[in-house]
């Protein structure tokens, strides 16, 4: 190690103090920009991974005409009765359109005592009494539901419009954060009753059932002999599902990917334009070295530290930023970019998905085509005839 | 100690802007020796210098400088050649005007990555020599055009060269700073130092310590 080479690079770069300083601004950006766009993408892919791991595995649905309709509870009996079949969970739920927001809520409908198909739902559950809120008319909705009421001017209570077109005033009784939120947080939760109300249902029907299976190997199996019980049915498996979560997150990977080239491309202009353009002055100066009897090798050296200065502290900054901006202030702007393609924007965490992977390709992406932009125009110069200093 | 050997130098060789700024050139300096190169501008005599520094290579002949024959070097060994033996004052000084002095100084000594305190020692010596040690820090922006040509002496003694080459040393300098710079050439022919000085400065030619001036015209020696 020379320190004495080390020094003079590093001095070099305070001498060119607002080139310096300009290229570390861009280079920080890009960084910061490029991580932050990984980082996102990796925390809905985790996202994803903890949704798809929560789906029901089979889910039987009525249908009518080749339309999704209500399932008589009845079935439950029969199909509790098949090989295989853990549990049968009966589920109460539908889309209600509010018009004036122009977003879709989904009702789900609670019975304390029942099992929970998600997971997730058990702990909101746990302590809420469902015979207090049947009583008093009342809901827990998602962060993102209250949102929307209240900016349309509900403060506590909605009104729902039942099917013979009454109204039904219901109260907020808590709110509740959505931990996995692919699916979003536009749900409200409510006692059955109150569901069956809204929707207009019989009390023997319910929208679908969804089964636990025992052995995951045998689904496809139980989904057939199901198909053949009920010829009316539709049975939906879990690697459904998975195909058409796996397709809306194909779809935002590759929003995220045009983002990230076009970013990539742009900076890098900016830069490679900064970098390759050496200024008259640098030229005197690799001249003036090689005068004084610098080797070819020695000026590029000198480069290199410069440009491995540069580019490290740009790429260690971009990354802690972008570490920030994601996990600490939840990603402003691109969040809303990426995971609000419906108009109830979910509010939920980014979960932290740190991929050491990502990082190391980011950082053998960028530096060294930096260092290369910096190091090829200046051996150029540092190759042409010494006495050029002399003219 | 240098010989040249048949030199010619052809600039922008078979282009419509050819140019033959030396031709057959034959000259030895011996060591110790102090020569002046005399002669109108365009003479060639930067030319000449610039092929004993190995800066360029000659167009046609041979330069042997101190045994070796560095008109046939590859650059990388040019430039150690440079390092180790050559001292070139420029005349425009080549100094690099955001650094300090003691940075320009020891330029020609950071790719051999010398020993700190031997190094601020032998920087100390050559500051009190030229008496700029209050200038040590300072940037050479700073400085006047006397003191600036005393930083590029410092620079070019700083590796303790066999040789010095000094290119119009005196061109930008007043009578007095003039005289002072002919003070500093006969200390170094006292040090038994080559010494090549191109110039066209009269001060240079009746000086006793002088071994030789040699004239140049038209890319040729006329007499020695
Ligand atoms: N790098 C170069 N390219 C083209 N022509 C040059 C170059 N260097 C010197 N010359 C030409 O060579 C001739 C000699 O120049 P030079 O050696 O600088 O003369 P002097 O130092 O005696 O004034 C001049 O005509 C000059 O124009
Ligand atoms: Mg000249």
């Amino acid at each position: 190690m020379n320190h004495f080479l080390i020094g003079f690079a590093i001095s070099s770069l305070f001498r060119r103090g607002a080139k310096s300083f300009f290229t570390i601004f861009i280079f920080t950006s890009l960084i910061f920009l490029l991580s932050s766009i990984l980082f996102i993408s990796n925390s809905i892919k985790e996202e994803l991974f903890i949704t798809l791991k929560s789906l029901p595995q089979i889910t039987v649905q009525k249908l009518q005409a080749g339309r999704h309709t209500n399932i008589e509870i009845s079935k439950i009996d029969k199909l509790l009765k098949l090989n295989g079949v853990q549990s049968a969970i009966p589920r109460i739920w539908g889309y209600y359109y509010f018009e004036k927001a122009g977003v879709n809520f989904s009702i789900v409908g609670i019975d304390s005592f029942d099992k929970q198909y998600k997971k997730s739902f058990e702990a909101i559950v746990k302590d809420v009494d469902f015979d207090e809120l049947y009583k008093n008319n009342s809901m827990i909705v998602g962060e993102g539901v209250d949102k929307v009421l209240r900016e349309n001017y509900y403060q506590g209570v909605f009104n729902f419009i039942k099917p013979d077109g009454e109204l039904k005033k219901i109260k907020i009784a808590s709110t509740f954060k959505s931990a996995t939120a692919l699916e979003s947080n536009d749900i409200i939760l409510m006692p059955k009753d109150l569901v069956l109300e809204i929707f207009g249902m019989n009390k023997n029907e319910v929208t679908d059932i969804v089964l636990e299976i025992a052995n995951p190997e045998e689904i496809p199996t139980i989904a057939k002999k199901i198909k053949n019980l009920f010829p009316d049915s539709k049975v939906i498996t879990n690697s459904d599902l998975r195909v058409s979560y796996q397709n809306i997150f194909d779809y935002k990977s590759g929003m995220f990917l045009a983002l990230f080239i076009i970013s990539a491309f742009t900076f890098f202009m900016i830069v490679y334009d900064k970098a390759s353009g050496l200024s008259s002055e640098e030229k005197r100066e690799i001249g003036i070295l090689k005068a004084l009897g610098w080797k070819i090798d020695d000026v590029l050296k000198a480069k290199f530290y410069e440009a491995f200065v540069v580019s490290f502290i740009s790429f260690l900054v971009g990354v802690m930023l972008a570490l920030f901006f994601v996990y600490t202030l939840q990603a402003p702007l691109l969040k809303d970019i990426f995971i609000g393609y419906s108009r109830l924007k979910p509010v939920f965490d980014l979960p932290f998905a740190f991929d050491f992977q990502t990082l190391f390709l980011l950082f053998f992406l960028t530096i060294p085509i930096y260092i290369a932009a910096i190091i090829i125009p200046s051996w150029r110069v540092a190759s042409m005839n010494a006495d050029e200093v002399m003219r | 100690m240098i010989e040249c050997k048949n030199i010619t130098k052809v600039f922008n060789q078979n282009k419509r802007n050819e140019q033959t700024a030396l031709k057959n050139i034959n000259l030895e300096i011996k060591s110790g020796e102090l020569v002046v190169l005399k002669g109108a501008s365009g003479s060639g005599k930067s030319t000449l210098l610039s092929l004993i520094a190995a800066l360029s290579k000659p167009t046609i002949g041979e330069m042997v400088v101190d045994d070796k024959r560095v008109s046939k070097m590859p650059d990388n060994f040019t430039a150690m050649f440079r390092r180790q033996n050559i001292g070139f004052i420029f005349q425009k000084y080549n100094l690099i005007s955001t650094l300090s002095s003691y940075e320009n100084i020891i330029l020609p000594t950071i790719p051999s990555n010398p020993d700190e305190i031997e190094l601020d020692k032998r920087v100390d010596e050559l500051l009190k020599m030229f008496d700029i040690t209050s200038k040590k820090e300072s940037h050479i922006k700073n400085l006047s055009g006397g003191e600036q040509q005393r930083v590029a002496i410092a620079r070019a003694l700083i590796n303790n060269p066999k040789i010095i080459i000094a290119d119009e040393p005196t061109a930008n300098l007043d009578e007095k700073l003039s005289l002072e710079f002919i003070d500093i050439i006969k200390e170094l022919k006292q040090q038994k130092r080559t010494i090549i000085i191109a110039t066209h400065d009269p001060l240079f030619f009746n000086l006793d310590f002088v071994d030789r001036v040699i004239e140049m015209k038209d890319g040729q020696i006329l007499c020695s």
